[in-house]
């Protein structure tokens, strides 16, 4: 079973750890997985994205296959609408609704939920550098392509320790809204 | 024995340099070869290496060759535009015939191009990266796991053949972030080839008086052996010599040390220079190389899912070419070749000169986006 991910956001937001995360605790499970991004040569605010292929199996080619990504969380709607197209039909989207504006099409094309993650990571957490967990937190919790406890303990070992008890809070909220709109 | 790494192309490119006995890395930063040098800065001076950001790219190459003209074994990487402004230095590595590990992690060119973007457009730069004679040896990283044996084989090509050798990595296998499985620190030591040397008196020692296709005998300088190393042609002391035997000698040495004897010996040492994959029972065949083999791979078993007999053949070693095997693949699949490379066909000029045909199919992408393995397959059906 292969997992096609996909976050997109602008250069410098976090995105490209959150995926390395990812593609780290699927190994460290004993699976495959595989992190590549594609940027731009602007040193700020340039479109990024960030492919995750996770599986059992061996993955050799590391871009997500457009038209077959299951999973797409976009916080830069520059990025959003370039890179939109890969997630297949009926695939899952997460916005942030305060930088994202998907059009009613989209909303038909797409389960599209709106989650005000810089939000989150900037008032409920108290550090805007949250915004990657918040986010890989949404991403997990809406996939389940991971276990929780192996991916928290992935994502505090790639972060410095002092900011350990801030990124367990932006998990357990990024779990917590990634529920709520998903009505459980 | 083998161990598992969880890193990116390059972070693997430098411990493989490092394993591999690199005590030095001179360089200057350039996307999206950058991480090659910073784990360089991590590593070396934990293992008692130098590591020095230089001014620029020239003296990036002149301190590494320097180095290791003093027996260190010595690297330094950079993308295509810095070869360009290396390209002199590069020159003095081939005919003063100083062992040199070149990264080159490709992007878009020519010029400055595309610097974030992946491109294997440096495939004819690394043939001939500067003016004059000689023959390279350039390796092709393509997987995470090749991207650090292939480095390691670099190192030992490098003191084995007194020669730079380029080992070439693209943007995507360079950032590209997964499990890499690696051969033990003990098998890797095992394989490692240091440069021979002459153990003689000191006025005895002439380091380019070698016979016909071997490499010259350079003993590391300060060892009270003398020393005259130029860019000019040189006679079996290393002093200038303009003398018209002795030129030509050199010449047909410095390309035939590489060429004739990978030709005479099915290349260059006992490693493979190129992966098969279903090529046995196939009836296409799709040749590729570094990150453009993993789509490559991926599409042969897409087409194998639809019916369709498909192959690979991915080389490793670029120059020299693995000619012989290219032959016997030009004779077995006649029309039904199809060459894919993120250029405008560097390397299928190659495969045309080998197999003297140019009846191929090619699907060339020059605009810093890598191949889908979803292209592949919609061409070799077009073929079919």
């Amino acid at each position: 079973m292969r997992n096609s991910l996909r976050f997109t956001g602008v250069g410098g937001q976090g995105v490209l750890l959150a995926g390395e995360i990812m593609a780290a605790c699927k190994i460290k499970d004993g699976g495959n997985g595989l992190k590549t991004a594609t940027y731009t040569s602007q040193v700020r605010g340039g479109p990024t994205v960030v492919d995750i292929t996770l599986d059992d199996n061996e993955i050799r080619y590391p871009y997500a296959n457009e038209g077959e990504i299951d999973f797409m969380l976009s916080v830069a709607n520059v990025s959003y609408n370039q890179f939109k197209n890969g997630v297949k039909p009926g695939g899952t989207i997460v916005v942030d609704p305060n930088l994202v504006h998907p059009t009613d099409e989209d909303r038909k094309k797409w389960i599209i939920h709106e989650i005000p993650i810089i939000t989150i990571a900037k008032e409920e957490v108290g550090n805007v550098i949250t915004q990657s967990v918040v986010a890989l937190a949404i991403t997990n919790t809406m996939t389940n392509v991971l276990s929780k406890q192996s991916l928290i303990d992935t994502m505090l070992s790639k972060v410095p320790e002092k900011v350990h008890a801030a990124n367990k809070l932006a998990y357990e909220l990024g779990e917590k809204y990634a529920n709520k709109a998903m009505g459980k | 024995m083998a161990r598992e790494e969880i890193s990116t192309g390059n972070e693997l490119c430098s411990m493989a340099a490092i394993d591999a006995g690199a005590m030095f890395f001179s360089g200057y930063p350039i996307t999206p070869s950058s991480e090659v040098m910073h784990v360089a800065s991590d590593l070396l001076p934990e293992v008692g290496g130098k590591f020095i950001q230089m001014e620029d790219e020239i003296g990036g190459i002149c301190a590494a060759l320097g180095a290791s003209m003093t027996g260190v074994k010595s690297y330094t990487a950079t993308s295509g535009p810095g070869i360009s402004l290396k390209a002199e230095q590069i020159g003095l590595g081939f005919i003063a015939e100083i062992p040199l590990v070149i990264v080159n992690v490709m992007r878009g060119g020519p010029s400055t191009g595309l610097p974030t973007r992946v491109s294997q457009a440096d495939i004819g730069q690394a043939q001939y990266p500067t003016h004059g004679d000689f023959a390279s040896i350039t390796l092709c990283a393509g997987s995470l796991t090749e991207c650090y044996t292939q480095t390691v084989r670099a190192f030992n090509l490098a003191e084995k053949y007194m020669t730079p050798v380029f080992i070439l990595l693209d943007e995507t296998i360079g950032h590209m972030h997964g499990k890499a499985i690696i051969p033990d620190l003990a098998e890797v030591k095992a394989s490692i080839v240091n440069r021979a040397t002459f153990d003689g008196a000191p006025a005895d020692y002439k380091p380019y008086d070698v016979p016909m296709n071997k490499p010259a005998v350079l003993n590391p300088m300060f060892k009270g052996y003398k020393y005259h190393i130029t860019g000019l042609h040189h006679g079996h002391e290393g002093f200038p010599t303009e003398d018209a035997v002795q030129c030509e000698f050199n010449i047909e040495r410095l390309v035939g040390k590489i060429n004739t004897v990978a030709a005479e010996n099915d290349g260059l040492d006992d490693l493979p220079d190129y992966e098969e994959y279903m090529l046995d029972d196939a009836e296409v065949c799709i040749i590729a190389y570094g990150s453009i083999g993993l789509g490559a791979y991926e599409a042969v078993n897409k087409l194998r899912e639809q019916g369709i007999k498909a192959g690979m053949f991915r080389p490793i070693l670029l120059w020299p070419s693995p000619a012989k095997r290219l032959v016997e693949i030009g004779a077995k699949f006649k029309d039904k070749i199809f060459i894919t490379e993120l250029n405008m066909g560097q390397y299928s000029k190659e495969i045309e000169r080998v197999i003297k045909r140019n009846d191929f199919t090619t699907l060339l992408k020059a605009n810093g986006r890598p191949i889908a393995p979803a292209e592949m397959v919609a061409k070799v059906k077009e073929m079919m």
